[in-house]
């Protein structure tokens, strides 16, 4: 019996039950006959074509846009061929050498570099000086109200950044600008330039509103800590002091220059405060640089701009990738002992307590208290009862120019709050979706390229700062092409571009669902006699409806507040509230602008309160995403 | 007629990887509790998940009764969820948005079984399994032990001919795990369901299977009773596998170590047939010591060495030998009456030996030699 398989180390005896008939009989596979049986296997469920169809349309969405933009700075443009010499389309160098090499690179590109670099930096030191202290105090003290200012100081990230930049200015506003003065203006005192807008405002302002990203980075990897780890050190003689020094500061390093890498990121792509704030001074950064180009139709100097802004972008999140992959590194360390053990404060304890609400008052009260008294007042920084008004809320026939009624009154507004609601609302029901959807073909499909090519591809649009993506659809939609027609003044361009460009939350949120979910429920569901559909609607998705809730909330919350994606793409007929908020700056309606973005600044934080009820997480670390 | 049979059966996952299952030819019968058994990557889940169509093959073939359900070169694929099979997931894969009973009355509904008769039957399965009071709570409200029931539970209720089963055990503590053994073999006395189970715990696979088939890296290296495999492991691999404390292995060739010259010398006075032998194993019961009442048996292999540990496992010893730096553990239920450090005589009897040629192999001509008795 076992003469048939003595000859080699691996061969086995088989005793009476293994069968030999069938042996004999059976060929190998052939390469079409093995085919023939996978393309089975694979069209019996429709994931593989779920996916194909997925990568297809993020192409469109995403891969597409971007090249288009990329090619655009590499051609004449109409309206060029005069200045260039050569015909639209061609391609020249003429763009990318005005951009970088020309006599008015200086002011295109160099000098608003130079300022966001110089902001960002500012921002930064600031943000870890702030939020570094604040975190440690959140963490690791025995500071008054730890549990609340913890939700507290978070939430100057989920307020749109230029809420900041208008309370600035509704207090610091000086003779330089028109319209109604600043508080400090009107009761006598004339702020200087440096102090009312450009660069120090910028910062500030900057810093204050990403300051949570630190606390909540930083804290979180202070809590997640392993405490025997200290333990260790202070058994072996070291003090508190070189505790610090040598163990937690090196293992908390990641997570610190982690924080820094994202700030630096948002900073490149922010573009509301510099907006508000830098225009009076010609004070210039990359992204305000990018929108005044593309608004005077400058299309090819934009696109290099905006190539520019997309490359730095790159650039940093890869430096983060790969500090996120040393952290990772720190992170197996330790598991069971997180650290819960707190410093006592002593005598500094009720200081520590009053910094963290003094930085509560600054980054949320303030700014949040300024800008309702701004909209219920009539002279800016008198405090008389007469002085105080409604009409800006409610009034009729006021005597403006236009906007003769309240701002609630104003079709406008609703108009606008209309199209904020069913744009994000549409774009982030889809995106979530999406997402779900992205993140069950990439854990489940057998074609690993295709779950890889998705992955990447929907998470491409994190590098690149919004308001170069809107670029970049501006470049591909603004004109017919094939049988899409031009989409520019739709708001259907505004749900594509919304939608793209949260696919990188929401497929993140999808993928890491449904790799946590495994195959095992789904597969017991088959296995119990379930179909593809069947599975889908009594399984997975009641299963991963809290991820879906917040896969839907979160991108609906940052497109309630966002402004560059908008502020390029939308046309008046097409205002969301965060566009009309700013032509209502541009006018110098300061009260109605101001009682708009309060407005915004209301939906995002009682939209985020929402989520956290229903999902009963906090959100406001997914916000950190 | 057997149940299962997969014939020529490989799994590869692609790439330069090897084959998780290579040339894989196993019959199952009919209301047998086949055991695959192996160390982790030994392709046993695979294999399962093969049978229940979870994987697809790279060749060959597989047959649930008459029906083709998998083959590759005829192109055939029958979807897991047509093949009317049962899997317990190691993880138990209880749905956590169902309660208990919704997760037993899944597959009832889904083969829209009248609403008495299906109540009816979840009950009966409830019962059976001790989990009828649970019906209205969720599955996170439930220990390990009363989950692993529902996990069963719920493929029992839909009266699979075939229950397949991926570690069901694994995630359980001792005492649960004695427990839900006896509880298996009475289900399957009770409901006489063909089983496939899949274990890497050679106690598990001993106690509950009719049958094992015993896997190292995607090949069948033994098929039989969990006494043949016990008795006569068909290569080294099986032998080491099976058996705690391990089986002593005597390399004999390089005649290097004092134990290895000894078997040499053995085995050349006796049987010059196995002069080709490679190796021997001696299980550690196997091994006694010789004392002033008895002495070495007749006609066994016996040598020196000295006493180096004595491990008491609760009524039962681990003693460890050495000689000449070679170490041999041997069990005994009797309180051992030597000392660390004591020099004994220790012995086995010839047909306690299992010979091996230099490839591994079980060299049935030792058996025919020493152990004429059990083939005759």
């Amino acid at each position: 019996m076992s003469g048939q398989s003595q000859s080699s180390v691996q061969t086995v005896v088989k005793p009476a039950t293994v069968t030999h008939g069938t042996v004999a009989t059976l060929k190998s596979p052939t390469r079409s006959q093995r085919l023939r049986y996978r393309t089975k296997v694979a069209l019996r469920e429709p994931t593989t074509i779920i996916g194909v169809l997925a990568a297809a349309l993020f192409a469109y969405l995403i891969v597409v846009p971007i090249i288009s933009m990329l090619s655009d700075a590499m051609r004449v443009q109409f309206g060029d061929e005069r200045r260039i010499k050569q015909d639209v389309g061609e391609l020249t160098w003429y763009y990318i050498d005005r951009v970088f090499l020309s006599r008015i690179s200086h002011d295109l590109f160099w000098e608003p570099l130079v300022n966001t670099l110089s902001v960002a930096a500012g921002a930064i030191t600031l943000s870890m000086l702030v939020g570094g202290t604040l975190a440690w105090l959140l963490s690791r003290t025995d500071m008054f109200g730890r549990r609340w200012f913890a939700t507290a100081l978070i939430v100057p990230y989920m307020l749109p950044a230029w809420t900041f930049a208008l309370a600035w200015t509704t207090l610091f506003k000086n003779r330089t600008v028109g319209g109604q003065p600043g508080w400090l203006e009107s009761i006598g005192f004339s702020p200087p330039d440096w102090l009312s807008y450009g660069q120090l405002p910028v910062t500030i302002i900057l810093a204050l509103h990403y300051s949570p990203f630190v606390i909540l980075l930083f804290g979180n990897a202070l809590r997640r800590f392993d405490s025997q780890l200290e333990d260790s050190a202070r058994i072996l003689g070291a003090g508190r002091l070189t505790v610090a020094r040598k163990i937690i500061m090196p293992l908390m390093r990641p997570s610190l220059m982690s924080a820094m890498v994202l700030i630096f990121a948002k900073c490149l792509g922010e573009f509301g405060v510099p907006y508000v704030l830098g225009l009076p001074v010609n004070f210039d950064v990359l992204a305000t640089s990018l929108y005044q180009n593309i608004s005077s139709r400058q299309v090819g100097v934009g696109a290099v701009l905006a190539g520019a802004i997309m490359l730095i972008g790159i650039i940093t999140i890869t430096i983060d990738a790969r500090l996120m992959r040393e952290a990772r590194r720190f992170v197996t360390i330790g598991s069971k002992g997180s650290m819960n053990r707190l410093s006592p404060l002593g005598i500094l304890r009720l200081p520590a307590t009053g910094f963290a609400a003094l930085m509560f008052l600054l980054s949320v009260g303030l700014p949040i208290g300024t800008l309702f008294l701004s909209t219920v007042m009539r002279v800016p920084g008198q405090f008389n009862l007469d002085n105080f008004t409604l009409d800006y809320w409610i009034g009729t026939n006021l005597n403006t120019v236009a906007l003769q009624t309240g701002i609630l009154l104003s079709p406008d507004l609703w108009n606008a709050a209309w199209n904020s609601l069913r744009i994000v609302g549409v774009a982030s029901i889809t995106s979530g979706i999406l997402g779900l959807l992205v993140g069950y073909v990439v854990a489940r499909t057998p074609v690993k390229p295709l779950g890889t090519f998705l992955r990447q591809v929907t998470f491409l649009p994190y590098l690149v700062p919004g308001i170069a993506f809107a670029a970049a659809y501006l470049s591909l939609f603004a004109v017919p092409r094939g049988p899409i027609p031009a989409l520019y003044g739709t708001t259907l361009i505004l749900m594509l571009a919304l939608i793209a460009d949260q696919m990188p939350y929401a497929s993140r949120a999808g993928i890491a669902a449904m790799t946590q979910l495994g195959k095992d429920p789904e597969e017991a569901a088959q296995i119990a006699g379930a179909g593809w559909f069947r599975r889908m609607i009594s399984i997975v998705i009641p299963i991963q409806k809290g991820s879906l809730t917040t896969g839907i909330l979160l991108p609906f919350i940052s497109g309630i507040k966002g402004l560059s994606l908008f502020v390029v793409l939308a046309v008046p007929s097409t205002d969301v509230l965060t566009t009309y908020s700013l032509r209502l700056v541009d006018y110098h309606y300061t009260q109605a602008a101001n009682a708009v973005v309060l407005i915004i600044a209301g939906l995002a934080y009682f939209g985020a309160l929402l989520g956290q009820k229903l999902t009963k997480t906090n959100l406001a670390q997914g916000l950190g995403n | 007629m057997p149940k299962i049979n997969l014939s020529g059966v490989e799994k590869n996952y692609g790439g330069n990887s090897a084959n998780a299952v290579a040339d894989l030819d196993l019959e199952i019968g009919d209301g047998e509790f086949m055991c695959l058994l192996g160390p982790s990557g030994c392709g046993k889940t695979t294999t399962l998940r093969m049978i229940a169509g979870l994987e697809h093959l790279t060749a060959g073939e597989i047959r649930v009764g008459q029906r083709v359900v998998d083959s590759v070169v005829d192109g055939v694929f029958v979807p897991p969820e047509k093949r009317e099979m049962g899997l317990v997931f190691q993880s138990y894969a209880l749905w956590p948005h169902l309660t208990i009973e919704r997760n037993t009355d899944f597959g009832l509904r889904l083969r829209k079984m009248p609403k008495a008769e299906r109540e009816q039957r979840v009950d009966q399965v409830m019962k059976t399994l001790g989990i009828e009071k649970y019906r209205d709570r969720y599955p996170s409200q439930l220990s390990g032990g009363q989950q692993q029931r529902v996990a069963l539970a719920r493929m029992l209720a839909v009266n699979p001919e075939v229950l397949l089963l991926d570690e069901p055990l694994s995630n359980l503590d001792a005492a649960l795990r004695l427990e839900m053994r006896a509880e298996l073999k009475r289900l399957h006395r009770e409901f006489k369901t063909t089983i496939v189970f899949v274990t890497h715990d050679q106690w598990e696979a001993m106690t509950l299977a009719t049958t094992i088939a015993v896997m190292s890296e995607g090949e069948l290296q033994q098929v039989g009773t969990p006494n043949d495999i016990y008795e006569r492991p068909a290569n080294r691999f099986v032998a080491q596998f099976v058996g705690n404390p391990p089986i002593n292995i005597v390399e004999l060739g390089d005649g290097k170590s004092e134990v290895s010259q000894l078997a040499n010398a053995y085995l050349g006075a006796r049987f010059a047939e196995l002069r080709d032998a490679g190796s021997i194993g001696i299980r550690p019961e196997a091994i006694r010591l010789a004392d002033a009442e008895r002495g070495v048996a007749d006609g066994a292999v016996a040598g020196q060495a000295e006493v180096t540990g004595i491990l008491p496992t609760g009524g039962s010893w681990i003693i460890e030998l050495t000689a000449g730096g070679e170490k041999l553990f041997m069990t005994t239920h009797q309180s051992p009456e030597v000392e660390v450090g004591e020099a004994v005589t220790w012995w086995a009897k010839s047909k306690a030996l299992h010979v091996f040629d230099k490839a591994g192999q079980r060299m049935e001509v030792a058996d025919r030699l020493m152990r004429p008795a059990k083939l005759h």
